[in-house]
C-alpha cells in the first residue's frame, strides 16, 4: 500500500448545476444532509449537553454521558452542534482548549478496531488493534503534565458489544482514571441500553448522567419543514400539516418527514409539466404519502398471472377446508385443479404448479419450505388472508 | 443439419435464415439488448429523473426497484443508464458501481471490488491492498472528503439487494445510506430485488431501515392478454422500429418484409393466440415468452425458412412438459407395479409413510389375486427396482438414513400424485392391461 495515499474521488467535469425553480431549491434545502446551524426545537437538550461538557471542561476532570433516542430525533446532529459551539468558544479563550475525536460502531469492522480509530485520531499513529489498546491505555493512565482534555464522541455505541465487553469497558474506565481528562458522549438508540447488555461493572463505571431524546411532536415537525423553508413559498400550509401529522403519529423521524416533503416536490414537478410556477398542494402529500407507506403486496397479487391467483385462491380455499394455515403443496395442487374446472380451464401439471409455488415463494407472497421435499412441501402466506381476499375483491 | 442444407442451398436464402437466426437469438439470449420497455413508462421516467438529478445536480438519493423475476428490473436499469450517459451534462459526470449480492457474499469482498471500481488510490492494477478496516476507512474517507458541488456524484448499483441484507451488522447498508444522507460525495444508491417486503427485510437491524429511503418503484409485467401478443409480433419481427437491426443492416429485404407478414399473420393466428394466452396465464414474465419463442426459432431452417402456428404450438408442448411424469414414462413394468401398490398404499392408509416391506407384500398380493406369475420376481429384485425409484427420487425417506435401521423398513413416502400416475399409465407404452386395471381398482378387491 502506498503509505500516505490520499484518497479522493475524482472530480466533475461540469459544475453541478444550481437550481432553477422554487421546487428545486427547496428539495435541496429539505434534503436530510442540509443540516441547519442550529437546530429547532432541540434547545433544552442542547444546553443540557453543553452545560455538562462545558463544566467538565472548566473542572478539568472526565465523566460519560450516555445518549439515547430513537432514530431520527436529532441526536447526532444536537451532539455536533454541542461541538461546534464549544470550539468556537475555546478559540475565544472563553474556554480551555481540547481535542476532540469521534468514532462510529457502525464503521467498524469490528469492535476493536476503536483502538485504533481513536489512536490515529488522536496521534496519528497507525499500529494494530491489541497494541493501540495498550498506546492508550498508558496515554490516559499516566499522568501528563500539559495535557488538553479529550472528547470522546461514540456514535453507535451498541456495535461495540464483545462477549467480554472489554472494547465498551475500557472506553468508560478511562475517563475515571484521574488523570485521563476525557470526556465521553456515548450516543444509542435504546434507553435501556446499559441495564440490558452490559454487565454490572460496565455499567456502573457509565454512570447516571443520561438523557433521552424524545420523538418529536406533530408540532415540532412544522417548525423544522417551516424554518428549513426558511418562509419560501413552495407548501401549502396544511400540506405541511399533514405531513408532521401523518410522521408524528407513526414514529416522530425527521428524516421520515424530509423525505416525503422531498417526494412531494418530485410529484408537483411531474403533475405541472409547463414551466409555470407551482406550489405543493395536500394532494401532492396524500400520493407521496401514500406511496411510502402503502402495502406492496395487494398490488403484486393484482398483477400476478391468472394461474399465480388461482393458486393464492386455492391455498386460501384450503386453509379454510382444513382449519389450519399451512398446507402442502399437493393439498393445494387438489384445489387448484378443482377450482380450475370449475372455471373450465385447462389445469396446469404438477410441475407448473411447483413453478407458480416458487415463483410466488421468490417474492415472498407465501413462506415455502425448500423445494426438494416436492408435493410435500410446505406452504403459508406470508401475508393475512384477509389482504388476500380484499385484493380479489376489487377486480 | 441446418449448416449442411444452408450449404447445398447455396444462395441469399441461407444467409437469411442465419442472419434471422443469429438477430433474434441474440433479443432472446441476451439479457442487456435494450429495445422498447413495454408497459413500464411511468417507473423509467420516475427513474431517469432521479438519476439525472443525481448526474447534474448533485443530489442523493436511494431508490429499490422491486419486481418478480424476469419483469425487467435490470432491462430498465440499463435502459435509463444508456440513455443518461447519452446526455451531454451527464457524460463523464458519473461514476458507476456495480455490485451483484450473488458475487459480494461479505462486506470484505464487496469493499474490494467498490474501491477496485472507483480506482481508489490504494488499487494498483486490479489489486486492492490493505486489511478490511483500512479498507472501509479509506472509502469513508474518500467519500468524506468531497462535497455536493464539486465531486462527481457516484452511483451504486445493487444487484439481488436482498442478499446484501444478510452481512454482519449490515456495515456496507448503513455507511452507503449515511453517505447518501450527509453532506458528503453524492451517493445514489439503487438497489434491485424480487422480494416484496421491502421494510420487513431491513428491520433485522434498526438504524439501516431508517437510513433507508422509503422510495421503492414497483414493477408490475403490463396487464392485458393483447400486450402480449403484441409484444410477440416485436421480439419476432425484424421490424425497423423495435431495434437497431432493420432492412438496412439486413442483406435481402424482401426476406424480412416476408418474414414481418407471416409474423403479423401468426400473431392473428387462433392457435398462435391459444398457446399465447395459455403462457400468459401461467405467468406473465417476458422471459417464459423469450424461451418459447427460442425453441419456436430454433426450428427454422432452410427448407423450413418461415416460422408456422405448429412450431409454435410444438414449442409450447415441450414447454409444458410435466417432468415427473417424464420420468415414469421411461420406467420398466416392474418399477410401474411397485409405484401402482404404493398409490394404494396411499389411498388406504391416507398418505402415512411407508416402507419397503409393506409395498413388498402389496405387490405380492396382486400376484396372487390375479394369478400370474408373469411378475414373480425374486424378493431382492423387487428391492433393486425400489433401490432405483428411490435414486430418482420418485419415493423419498421421511428420515436421514442410518446404520441402524435396514433398508427394508426405512419410512418412505412417494413424490407422485395420483393424477401424475393415472396420466403417466395412459401414455405408458405397451402397458400390460392387468396392471392397468389394478392401477384403476384400488379398494375393491381387498
Amino acid at each position: 500500500t502506498p503509505r500516505n495515499a490520499t484518497p479522493e474521488i475524482p472530480r466533475r467535469n461540469h459544475e453541478a448545476q444550481k437550481p432553477a425553480s422554487i421546487l428545486e431549491e427547496a428539495r435541496l434545502r429539505l434534503h436530510v444532509s442540509a443540516i441547519p446551524e442550529s437546530l429547532p426545537c432541540r434547545e433544552e437538550e442542547f444546553q443540557d449537553i453543553y452545560n455538562f461538557v462545558e463544566s467538565k471542561l472548566i473542572d478539568g476532570t472526565g465523566g460519560c454521558m450516555y445518549i439515547s433516542g430513537v432514530p431520527g430525533t436529532g441526536k447526532t446532529a444536537t451532539v455536533h452542534e454541542v461541538i461546534r459551539c464549544l470550539q468556537e468558544a475555546a478559540e475565544n479563550d472563553d474556554l480551555p482548549s481540547f481535542q476532540f475525536v469521534e468514532i462510529n460502531g457502525m464503521k467498524l469492522t469490528d469492535p476493536h478496531q476503536a483502538y485504533v480509530q481513536i489512536l490515529e485520531l488522536l496521534t496519528g499513529q497507525k499500529v494494530t488493534a491489541t497494541h493501540a489498546a495498550a498506546l492508550l491505555a498508558k496515554l490516559f493512565n499516566t499522568p501528563g503534565p500539559k495535557r488538553k482534555t479529550t472528547v470522546l464522541i461514540v456514535d453507535e455505541l451498541d456495535l461495540l458489544w464483545t462477549r467480554k465487553q472489554n472494547v465498551m469497558y475500557n472506553l468508560f474506565d478511562w475517563p475515571t482514571q484521574k488523570h485521563s481528562k476525557l470526556i465521553i458522549l456515548a450516543i444509542a438508540n435504546t434507553m435501556d441500553l446499559p441495564e440490558r447488555i452490559m454487565m454490572n461493572r460496565v455499567a456502573s463505571r457509565l454512570g447516571l448522567t443520561r438523557m433521552s431524546f424524545q420523538p418529536y411532536t406533530y408540532k415540532q415537525l412544522q417548525q423544522i419543514i417551516s424554518s428549513r423553508l426558511n418562509s419560501m413559498k413552495a407548501f401549502e400550509e396544511d400540506a405541511i400539516q399533514l405531513v408532521s401529522r401523518k410522521v408524528a403519529a407513526l414514529s416522530g423521524d425527521a428524516r421520515r418527514c424530509l423525505d416525503i416533503c422531498r417526494r412531494a416536490t418530485e410529484i408537483c414537478e411531474f403533475a405541472s409539466q409547463k414551466r409555470t410556477p407551482e406550489i405543493v398542494r395536500m394532494a401532492h402529500i396524500t400520493e407521496a404519502i401514500d406511496e411510502m407507506f402503502s402495502s406492496p403486496y395487494i398490488n403484486a397479487i393484482r398483477n400476478a398471472s391468472l394461474h399465480e391467483q388461482i393458486f393464492l385462491k386455492a391455498i386460501l380455499a384450503e386453509f379454510r377446508r382444513a382449519g389450519v394455515e399451512e398446507a402442502t403443496v399437493q393439498q393445494v395442487y387438489h384445489q387448484h385443479i378443482a377450482l380450475c374446472r370449475i372455471e373450465g380451464m385447462q389445469s396446469p401439471t404438477v410441475s407448473e404448479i411447483m413453478a407458480i409455488c416458487s415463483r410466488l415463494g421468490a417474492c415472498r407472497l407465501l413462506l415455502v419450505e425448500s423445494s426438494n421435499k416436492y408435493l410435500h412441501m410446505r406452504v403459508r402466506l406470508n401475508i393475512s388472508q384477509d389482504d388476500v381476499m380484499y385484493a380479489f375483491k376489487d377486480e | 443439419m441446418s449448416k449442411r442444407k444452408s450449404k447445398e442451398n447455396s444462395g441469399t436464402n441461407g444467409e437469411c435464415i442465419s442472419q434471422v437466426q443469429k438477430i433474434l437469438r441474440e433479443r432472446f439470449c441476451r439479457r442487456y439488448a435494450t429495445g422498447k420497455l413495454f408497459g413500464i413508462e411511468h417507473q423509467h421516467r420516475h427513474l431517469l429523473e432521479l438519476l439525472k438529478r443525481t448526474a447534474v445536480h448533485g443530489e442523493s438519493n436511494s431508490a429499490l426497484i422491486i419486481g418478480p423475476r424476469g419483469s425487467g428490473k435490470t432491462a430498465l436499469l440499463n435502459h435509463v443508464l444508456k440513455e443518461l450517459t447519452e446526455m451531454k451534462q451527464v457524460r463523464g459526470n458519473l461514476l458507476e458501481v456495480h455490485l451483484n449480492g450473488l458475487l459480494q457474499t461479505n462486506d470484505k469482498v464487496a469493499l474490494k471490488e467498490i474501491t477496485r471500481q472507483l480506482h481508489l488510490e490504494n488499487v494498483v492494477g486490479d489489486k486492492v491492498f490493505g486489511s478490511f478496516a483500512e479498507n472501509l476507512a479509506f472509502l469513508l474517507e474518500a467519500l468524506r472528503k468531497g462535497d455536493r458541488t464539486s465531486s462527481c456524484p457516484v452511483l451504486f448499483i445493487l444487484d439481488e439487494f436482498d442478499l446484501f441484507v444478510h452481512h454482519k451488522n449490515q456495515t456496507l447498508l448503513y455507511n452507503l445510506f449515511d453517505i447518501s444522507q450527509s453532506a458528503q460525495t453524492p451517493v445514489t444508491v439503487i438497489g434491485l430485488t424480487c422480494r416484496q417486503n421491502r421494510f420487513t427485510f431491513l428491520r433485522r437491524y434498526k438504524p439501516v431501515v431508517l437510513y433507508y429511503r422509503r422510495r421503492a418503484i414497483f414493477i408490475h409485467v403490463a396487464g392485458l392478454y393483447y400486450t402480449v401478443v403484441r409484444s410477440l409480433e416485436r421480439p419476432v419481427g425484424i421490424s425497423v422500429s423495435w431495434s437497431a437491426v432493420g432492412p438496412a443492416d439486413f442483406p435481402d429485404e424482401s426476406f424480412a418484409q416476408k418474414w414481418n407478414n407471416n409474423v403479423q399473420c401468426l400473431s392473428e393466428d387462433k392457435t398462435v393466440q391459444d398457446v399465447l394466452q395459455n403462457l400468459f396465464h401461467r405467468t406473465k414474465d417476458l422471459r417464459s415468452l423469450h424461451l418459447l419463442l427460442m425453441l419456436a426459432v430454433s426450428n427454422v431452417t432452410v427448407h423450413h425458412p418461415l416460422i408456422t402456428a405448429s412450431d409454435l404450438h410444438e414449442a409450447s408442448k415441450h414447454y409444458r412438459m410435466d417432468s415427473k411424469a417424464n420420468i415414469v414414462h421411461g420406467l420398466s413394468v416392474l418399477e410401474i407395479c411397485l409405484i401402482i401398490a404404493m398409490k394404494h398404499l396411499n389411498d388406504v392408509y391416507e398418505g402415512e409413510p411407508f416402507n419397503f416391506q409393506m409395498v413388498y407384500n402389496e405387490f405380492q398380493k396382486f400376484i396372487q389375486r390375479k394369478a400370474h406369475c408373469m411378475y414373480n420376481f425374486e424378493k431382492p429384485v423387487v428391492m433393486k427396482a425400489f433401490e432405483h425409484l428411490l435414486q430418482l427420487e420418485l419415493v423419498k425417506p421421511i428420515e436421514r438414513p442410518s446404520v441402524r435401521t435396514q433398508r427394508e423398513y426405512l419410512l418412505m413416502r412417494l413424490l407422485l400424485d395420483n393424477n401424475q400416475i393415472m396420466d403417466a399409465l395412459q401414455a405408458y407404452p405397451n402397458c400390460p392391461t392387468d396392471v392397468k386395471q389394478w392401477a384403476a381398482s384400488s379398494l375393491s378387491w381387498l
